[in-house]
């Protein structure tokens, strides 16, 4: 059921006033305490990476949940960034560019899926299980091969390498392409608001109601995909966020594809962002997984907001 | 809709339609035409290729299918998505919703453009079908009657001149089914396709009736012609008889 408009407003502000909250947390806050030197050289790269990849993960995620019409779909759903992670780990072990592997290894995963689903695509039936059925199997084939590589990974990389599997901030580059990413994916979505709409009543309707599905369907498997392998270029496997930004903000009421698309993105940055505070503090100066963490908190709390729903 | 096609062309022709299931033929060789202003209700028993009918009718995939569907002069799979619903809106047995949305929100999607439908037209077509009180409810909330009557709130208001509707009144109280067949009535400048099993509403809300075997075979004539024992008898396979202006199955 749809807002109020006086409480859309009030989530709304709520929603930006905590993103603000968390960024100038981020900044200011760390065993180094204010330096303007650690601030900019070393905080805010990082701050950056964290919003950039929160944002992109909100909106991976619930392009899939439009695409494959599930409320439960994520950013990792149709195995792009299995790909992705298996595609690291081989730059990791060859010594080469952790970016270009994964970026390759995204790109393959996404490519393999259009391949074997082409057809599945082009069809104006709703045949999302088949589709999400070979994301599934392509997945679980790149998970098998990450576990697979993980036991030939040398001693002194393991641990990096895990942690990249798990998501990890820690020296993360590349938060201002994931930015300018997500801020074009979010206007993308914005503009195709009614498209998204309709499509969210079913492939077929969406058609009868003159929508051409097949591209529509087609630009958000690339969307996704695409947000999908840079957030995990950037900052490895990070779970959580890309389900539940979107799926928080729909437990809200919020249900149009236009406020979603412009809320799921800042909720994400403010949730992984406050994650990310968390990991590198609570047990300073050791730094817990953000992945680990995020889901930690996270978790518990979804399911409060789940038990007070209702629905 | 281009209006040098509706002058000259009926908004449904069908040359030499056949469809199966699987190895079954449902329909074989259906010549049949749809003028504006005609309501026609397709009859048979379960399986008979009802549904399959209406869905080869809007364009959509069916099994197997041969022969012509057109619209307006034109073949269904030569119309670009977006032209073919500013001239066909069809309506299925059963929406499936699986994400919250209000009803307002969905009759805004249903209309061809933002703004597309006057509020006024949008405000009566809710009443007319018993549905202004569900304006601001969630689609996932409403009962199967209630969902069946926004279906046809939304299809009326994407404004099509053809408009194919499966089992519009499966769901309804007999009040609501009544309310039903006076709306339908009233679509003097549409042409109408439905499908329904009440031998009794269907003499109230059509002009025409297409009978299908479920063999292959058809039939098809006024309702003054087709709700008749014999062709009755024919389509479902079992006798009637006319008590107190009624039909009744014996």
């Amino acid at each position: 059921m749809g807002l109020p408009t006086t409480r859309f407003k009030l989530l709304a502000a709520g929603l930006v006033g905590a993103l603000v909250l968390v960024l100038a947390a981020s900044l200011l806050v760390g065993s180094a305490g204010l330096d303007a030197q650690i601030v900019r050289t070393l905080r805010l790269p990082r701050v950056l990476a964290a919003a950039g990849v929160g944002a992109l993960l909100a909106l991976s995620g619930l392009a899939m949940q439009v695409l494959l019409r599930n409320p439960l779909a994520d950013p990792y759903v149709l195995g792009t960034s299995g790909g992705a992670a298996v595609g690291a780990l081989l730059a990791l072990l060859i010594g080469g560019s952790l970016w270009l592997g994964a970026g390759l290894g995204a790109l393959a995963a996404g490519l393999a899926l259009l391949a074997l689903t082409r057809a599945v695509l082009a069809s104006a039936d709703d045949a999302s299980p088949r589709l999400v059925l070979t994301g599934a199997m392509l997945a679980s084939l790149c998970g098998a091969v990450a576990t697979l590589l993980l036991t030939i990974t040398p001693d002194q990389a393991l641990r990096g390498a895990i942690f990249w599997l798990v998501g990890d901030l820690s020296g993360a580059s590349g938060g201002p392409i994931a930015l300018v990413l997500a801020s074009l994916l979010m206007v993308w979505m914005v503009w195709r608001e009614r498209a998204i709409d309709r499509l969210l009543l079913g492939s077929e309707v969406a058609w009868l109601l003159g929508e051409p599905v097949r591209r529509l369907r087609l630009e958000l498997l690339v969307a996704g995909a695409l947000a999908a392998g840079v957030a995990v270029a950037v900052a490895g496997a990070i779970g959580f966020v890309g389900l539940v930004a979107s799926q928080a903000l729909r437990l809200a009421g919020v249900e149009r594809s236009r406020d979603l698309a412009w809320m799921s993105p800042l909720a994400g940055a403010a949730l992984l962002l406050a994650a990310d505070l968390l990991a590198r503090s609570v047990a300073a100066p050791l730094e817990l997984p953000v992945g680990a963490v995020m889901a930690l908190v996270g978790a518990p709390l979804f399911i409060a907001l789940l038990a007070r729903g209702g629905r | 809709m281009n209006p040098s096609l509706s002058v000259t062309s009926p908004p449904l022709v069908v040359k030499g339609l056949s469809l199966w299931a699987q190895a079954r033929a449902l329909l074989q060789h259906l010549d049949w035409q749809v003028a504006v202003g005609q309501r026609w209700c397709v009859i048979g028993r379960n399986a008979a290729g009802k549904s399959t009918l209406l869905r080869a009718l809007a364009g959509l995939p069916v099994p197997r299918q041969e022969g012509e569907v057109a619209w307006f002069g034109r073949a269904a799979a030569r119309w670009a998505a977006a032209d073919a619903a500013r001239v066909r809106a069809y309506v299925p047995q059963q929406a499936s919703d699986r994400f919250t949305l209000r009803v307002d929100r969905l009759l805004a999607l249903s209309s061809p453009a933002p703004g597309a439908v006057p509020l006024e037209e949008a405000l009566a077509v809710l009443r007319a079908l018993d549905a202004e009180h569900l304006a601001s409810r969630d689609v996932t909330q409403l009962s199967g009657g209630e969902r069946q009557r926004v279906a046809l709130v939304q299809c009326r208001l994407q404004g099509a001149p053809l408009m194919l509707l499966d089992e519009p009144v499966s769901f309804q109280d007999p009040a609501h089914q009544l309310r039903v067949a006076r709306w339908l009535v009233q679509q003097h400048d549409r042409a109408l396709v439905f499908s329904a099993h009440d031998v009794n509403w269907i003499a109230q809300a059509a002009t025409h009736v297409l009978s299908l075997h479920g063999d292959g075979r058809w039939e098809a004539g006024t309702v003054a012609d087709m709700v008749a024992a014999a062709p009755l008898q024919r389509a479902y396979g079992c006798d009637w008889r006319r008590e107190g202006g009624l039909w009744c199955a014996c």
